[in-house]
């Protein structure tokens, strides 16, 4: 160090470390007189060697694969670089600096840092802090990304939004019409969905209740049920369900009112009078939500579906309204499966495949194959071609309970389904060789019980058995 | 006469040096020649500009070391502050760097200061362009923009250019290319730039294609397998497909070593020597081979080019280009896991950690369970005798003690290949060794010492048996299992070696190091055969293709390189990351490149695309109209568009899978090619 050029410059310092701190360290080794060149100098110096532990301690954090550096870091470096380590720093807890009050009697001393004792109450301390020990290091796998798309598990985090263009250009793209426009003008109905979409996005990201909707639940759950204790009210409540706008907002808790509903009624063997009626009010009101054309009920068929169909399949509803509540089961479905099977094709054939396996595995209860018939009755023509012809619903039935009056009636009811109105009904004549192969292949498809039943009707026999081979 | 004491002073210290020198003592010159140049170089034209912008960093560095020597501290202070934020963009790593330095005792004592003062900084620049510049240089006029000249026709000004010309006649060495100024893609300038001569290990050669050119031919091909291991290989795959009634299965053992032209196949006496007779072992992992390669997941990313990513096309090809990944995330961690790996067998996870063990886990569910040690040798005699001796109880974790250090890689032996669970494990630590496991008996059997600072990081040779280390000490070495003492010392790297990798052949070690660069060398002979100078940063991460004939080597300037190991160039650059890259992997198919980092996220990149920047290039009339403002006298504008470039993303960038907060410390390929990532979840700071 040559002190010629010291002497040229102020001790101006940009450094971290200043000449000042070196001032003080001196003064606290006893050398009280050190020249600003020599300090500056020294501060300098000290700052460089800084530095150069911190480079080291970087290259640590980096093999680390850390991106803050620790104290760990910096005591890795300094053993590296031969230098005594600076005990009693831990990563847990880091030291951190407090700046002292300025000393007003001393005021050239500037400002002082220094390191807090923290002073700890054993008293407290026992009788408060429970030390946990910490669970040791484990590990989960997910799915980062299956064929090169990234699956939207809670593992992975969201997917970015990608840039769409605001909600409201939407519209105006579609309409050809200018922003400023109102949407009321003969609203298209892929705006209208787009619309309903946009209000159930919406929802997904906050769902709160306004107190006038959550009063009306309040009022209209409390009107339907119990039932019977006012059927004026209870009616107008259904009114409002089928045709009231603006119930969005209250759909999933409706919904989920049925099913809590459903399952409850069912639960506690289902067989008094009172389940009964709570049954069939809980049925009305899905109805209702299916009728009401404001609601945007899409989204929900899942969750709507299984209380319909346990009660059209449960095995014993209460004997009273057993027939009743299985009818209107069968008929909401098939309310919902002629509006909504368009959206989802995939709807149908699955319901038909539940209600075909409730009727043709042996040892259900015949009140579950008399809701499967009438369900299948709900589908359509089709449903029953495939459930009672070609599955063999007929035959079970006619084997296994042919002695059930209502069961055979159903089978029956649901058969005519299929019939051709005719004029003349001719019975099939058993001399005649057409006839017998006919009534010979009912006998086949149908089982004995129904083919007899059914070969009064020879038309009626003929179509089964037709649309059965067309197909 | 009676001089003054002072001015015979004066004329004592002018003895050596000229007078221009002392008139160059005054700070402001320096100051003066580094504006206007900025100036110039901002000023020229858009298609010069790639090529002109390097040349500041090394004339900068001259001029804030000059002025520390001479002991202007605060005149360099002041320079630094007004100059390094247009430079900090591409050199921030040494920039502050040089920034600590502030006597002239440390400009003495530093070693990169040295380097800057004892070599040529290399510079490349086109025919036309070192025209331009050299004109400048002498008339101060020629390349500027119009009206922007005035200001340099002063006396201060031509004293500054003065001091440039001085920088650039001792420090810089200008590699003139005969190519065209735009043929030459405007990332390409770095490539082979800096401070070189000590990186390339000969002394008279000083231009590191050269160098690798010097060096001949590699052998790339895969190694060859011996003809009994073969046959025998072929005979089990034989009768395997006989008892599966499988007559389509593939039994050549061929299938997995296919003949790419042009690539010289080492021949059996090149390989490192291994024992002449071969295992059961052996033989199932080759057969094991021959049937991954037939199972494997087909990725072709090639089907990927030149589709729009977000059309429905794209969407439908993906599943055949890009691949599955499986991500393995460490909750608990408290200081940190440097690595994480798995077995080939994918059977077990093995994670070092910051508090000096090692942790394996069971991925199958089954217990770990080691050997006894007290037991009579006399009582083992087959088999289910061994069996007996294993630890009663154990669980599907284990914790592995024995480092006092860090432990910062750690790699399972790759012998039983896909076929059973491997038998050791290597790791190595901060504590300077490295460390040899048994998984028979879950205990440490050997510690190799020799290493005198930490060792970053521990790889087998793909053969086994041998292994590399890369170290703090500046050296790689390389080690067999069953001696104590290195058989190998790889030296010449300027700066810690942070990682090692071999060649899928074992004929080759390529290491990369906080010198910036990454090199390739002869294992048998310890000689350096390849340099790949073109990283802007430490060399963190490096993969070898499995056909042999690439590396890919990730920097903490945030690239990935591309190289051609026969050539030793480099193919292509790739930019995407924002913070470090951890490790690199290729698909078995070396078509498909997968990077893992600190920014949590996981990538994949065409290895086959010509890459480059999204960006269309610009306009030309943008350009003029922009150096127009510059030249007026607005610096603050300059480092924009030039910072921008270093963060775009390439176009071979094929995917990007965020993690929520894992940054991912290790991505490796199974044999059947699915994806592998790990890393420890940071909980978020409370």
């Amino acid at each position: 160090m040559n002190p010629d050029n010291g002497k040229k410059r102020p001790t101006a310092q940009t450094g971290v470390y200043k000449p000042e701190s070196i001032k003080d360290v001196a003064d606290s080794l006893n050398l009280p007189n050190i020249s600003d060149t020599v300090a500056s100098a020294l501060a300098s110096d000290v700052e460089y060697r800084i530095h150069q532990v911190i480079e080291e301690a970087a290259r640590f954090m980096r093999h680390g694969r850390r991106t803050i550096m620790t104290t760990a870091d910096i005591e890795q470096a300094l053993r590296v670089l031969n230098i005594e380590p600076l005990y009693g720093h831990s990563s847990h807890n880091p030291p951190t600096f407090k700046r002292a009050l300025p000393f007003p009697n001393a005021p050239a001393a500037g400002s002082v840092y220094f390191v807090e004792d923290e002073e700890i109450d054993f008293d407290r301390v026992l009788r408060e802090e429970r030390t946990t020990l910490p669970k040791g290091v484990s590990w989960t796998a997910h799915w980062l990304a299956v064929e090169g798309v990234q699956p939207l598990i809670p593992e992975n985090p969201p997917a970015i939004p990608k840039e769409l263009p605001p909600a409201d250009v939407k519209p105006t793209l579609t309409n050809g019409v200018t922003a400023a426009a109102t949407p009321t003008t003969p609203a298209l109905v892929a705006t209208k969905k787009q619309e309903q979409q946009l209000q159930q996005q919406q929802q997904l990201v906050k769902q709160v209740l306004s107190r006038e909707l959550q009063l009306y639940y309040t009022r209209l759950t409390s009107s339907l049920l119990p039932p019977g204790s006012d059927l004026t009210k209870r009616d107008a409540a259904l009114a409002s369900l089928r045709s009231d706008a603006g119930l969005q907002a209250l759909l999933p808790y409706l919904i989920k009112w049925v099913g809590d509903g459903v399952v409850r009624g069912l639960k506690d063997g289902g067989m008094s009078e009172m389940d009964g009626r709570i049954l069939d009010v809980l049925i009305s009101v899905t109805g209702a939500l299916l009728s009401n054309s404001t609601l945007f009920v899409e989204p929900y068929l899942h969750q709507m579906l299984p209380p319909i169909l346990s009660t059209l399949l449960h095995s014993s509803l209460p004997p009273t309204h057993a027939t009743l509540l299985r009818t209107s089961a069968a008929q909401t479905l098939s309310r919902l499966l002629t509006e909504h099977s368009t959206t989802y094709p995939s709807l149908s054939p699955r319901i038909m495949k539940t209600l075909l396996l409730a009727l043709i595995s042996p040892g259900k209860s015949s009140g579950t194959r008399q809701g499967a018939i009438r369900g299948l009755v709900g589908i359509g023509k089709e449903a029953i071609r495939k459930g009672l012809v070609e599955g063999g619903g007929a035959k079970v039935v006619g084997s296994e309970c042919s002695d059930d009056t209502s069961l055979v009636n159903a089978v029956l009811d649901a058969l005519r389904v299929l019939r051709v109105p005719a004029d003349m009904v001719d019975s099939l004549d058993v001399t005649n060789t057409d006839d017998l192969a006919v009534l010979v292949e009912l006998k086949v498809i149908l089982g004995d019980f129904f083919a007899d039943l059914v070969a009064e009707d020879a038309g009626w026999a003929r179509t089964i058995l037709g649309a059965n081979s067309a197909s | 006469m009676g001089n003054p004491s002072n001015i015979q002073n004066l004329l004592a210290s002018i003895g050596p040096v000229g007078a221009e020198d002392i008139l160059s003592l005054d700070p402001t010159d320096k100051q003066e020649g580094y504006r206007e140049l900025e100036a110039w170089v901002d000023g020229s034209l858009d298609m010069y500009r790639p090529e002109f912008r390097p040349i500041l960093f090394p004339i900068f560095c001259h001029f804030y070391l000059d002025l520390i020597q001479r002991g202007l501290k605060d005149a360099a202070v002041k320079f630094y502050s007004s100059f390094a934020s247009s430079l900090a963009a591409s050199h921030s790593a040494i920039l502050h760097h040089i920034s600590t330095l502030l006597l002239p005792a440390h400009v003495q004592n530093d070693e990169i200061a040295q380097r800057f003062r004892d070599e040529k900084y290399v510079v490349r620049m086109s025919r036309s362009g070192f025209g331009l510049l050299v004109g400048w240089l002498t008339e101060g006029v020629g390349g500027e923009a119009f009206g922007a000249g005035d200001g340099f026709t002063g006396e201060l000004g031509k004293r500054g250019r003065v001091s440039v010309m001085r920088v650039v006649n001792n420090h810089l060495r200008f590699d003139v290319t005969s190519s065209n100024t735009t043929s030459v893609s405007p990332n390409s300038w770095e490539e082979s730039t800096g401070l070189l001569s000590s990186l390339i290990p000969r002394a008279n050669v000083n231009n590191p294609q050269a160098f690798n050119v010097s060096r001949g031919d590699l052998k790339l091909g895969p190694a060859p397998l011996p003809d009994e291991l073969r046959a025998e290989t072929q005979r089990v795959l034989r009768e395997q497909a006989l008892v599966d009634r499988d007559p389509i299965a593939q039994y050549d053992v061929q299938v997995t070593r296919q003949v790419i032209p042009g690539v010289v196949n080492p021949a059996e006496s090149d390989l490192l020597p291994h024992p002449p007779a071969f295992r059961t072992l052996d033989v199932e992992r080759e057969a094991n081979h021959v049937r991954d390669a037939r199972k494997r997941i087909r990725l072709e990313p090639s089907l990927l080019v030149n589709m729009d990513p977000n059309s429905t096309q794209a969407a439908a090809v993906k599943s055949r280009a890009l691949p599955s990944i499986c991500a393995y995330t460490l909750h608990d961690v408290p200081e940190g896991a440097p690595c994480c790996t798995f077995s080939p067998d994918t059977s077990m996870m093995a994670a070092g950690f910051a508090e000096s063990y090692i942790r394996l886990w069971s991925l199958k569910g089954e217990k770990l369970r080691g050997l006894r040690s007290d037991f009579t040798s006399t009582s083992i005699k087959d088999s289910s005798s061994l069996r007996k001796i294993r630890e009663k109880g154990g669980s599907i974790t284990r914790k592995l003690i024995g480092h006092s250090g860090p432990v910062y890689s750690v790699a399972f032996d790759p012998l039983s290949g896909s076929a059973a669970a491997p038998k050791y494990l290597l790791s190595s630590s901060a504590d300077a060794t490295a460390r040899l496991w048994s998984m028979e008996t879950m205990t440490n059997i050997v510690a190799y010492r020799g290493h005198e600072n930490p060792v970053w990081d521990v790889k087998w040779s793909p053969l086994g048996i041998y292994f590399a280390t890369g170290s703090r000490d500046r050296t790689a070495r390389l080690w067999s299992t069953d001696r104590i003492s290195c058989l190998r010392v790889y030296a010449g790297h300027l700066s810690d070696v942070d990682c090692v990798q071999f060649h899928p052949n074992s004929l080759y070690l390529a290491t990369g190091s906080s010198d910036w660069t990454a090199r390739l060398w002869d294992v048998q002979r310890g000689s350096c055969v390849r340099v790949f100078i073109g990283h802007q940063g430490a060399v963190s991460s490096l993969a070898m293709s499995p056909d042999g004939r690439y590396l890919a080597s990730a920097g903490e300037d945030l690239a990935i390189n591309l190289w051609d190991l026969g050539s030793g160039k480099r193919i292509k650059k790739m930019t995407g990351h924002t913070s470090s890259i951890y490790s690199l992997a290729f698909s078995a198919e070396s078509s498909l490149l997968v990077s893992g980092g600190a920014d949590w996220t996981v990538r994949c990149w065409d290895v086959k695309s010509a890459g480059g920047s999204r960006q269309k290039p610009r306009e030309n009339g943008n350009s003029s109209f922009m150096s127009m403002g510059l030249a007026t006298g607005e610096p603050s504008a300059t480092p924009l568009s030039y910072g921008d470039e270093e963060n775009m993303e390439t176009v071979d960038l094929l995917a990007t899978f965020p993690t929520k907060r894992t940054p991912i410390t290790n991505v490796q390929f199974t044999p059947r090619n699915l994806c592998l990532v790990a890393g420890n979840y940071l909980s978020p700071v409370v």
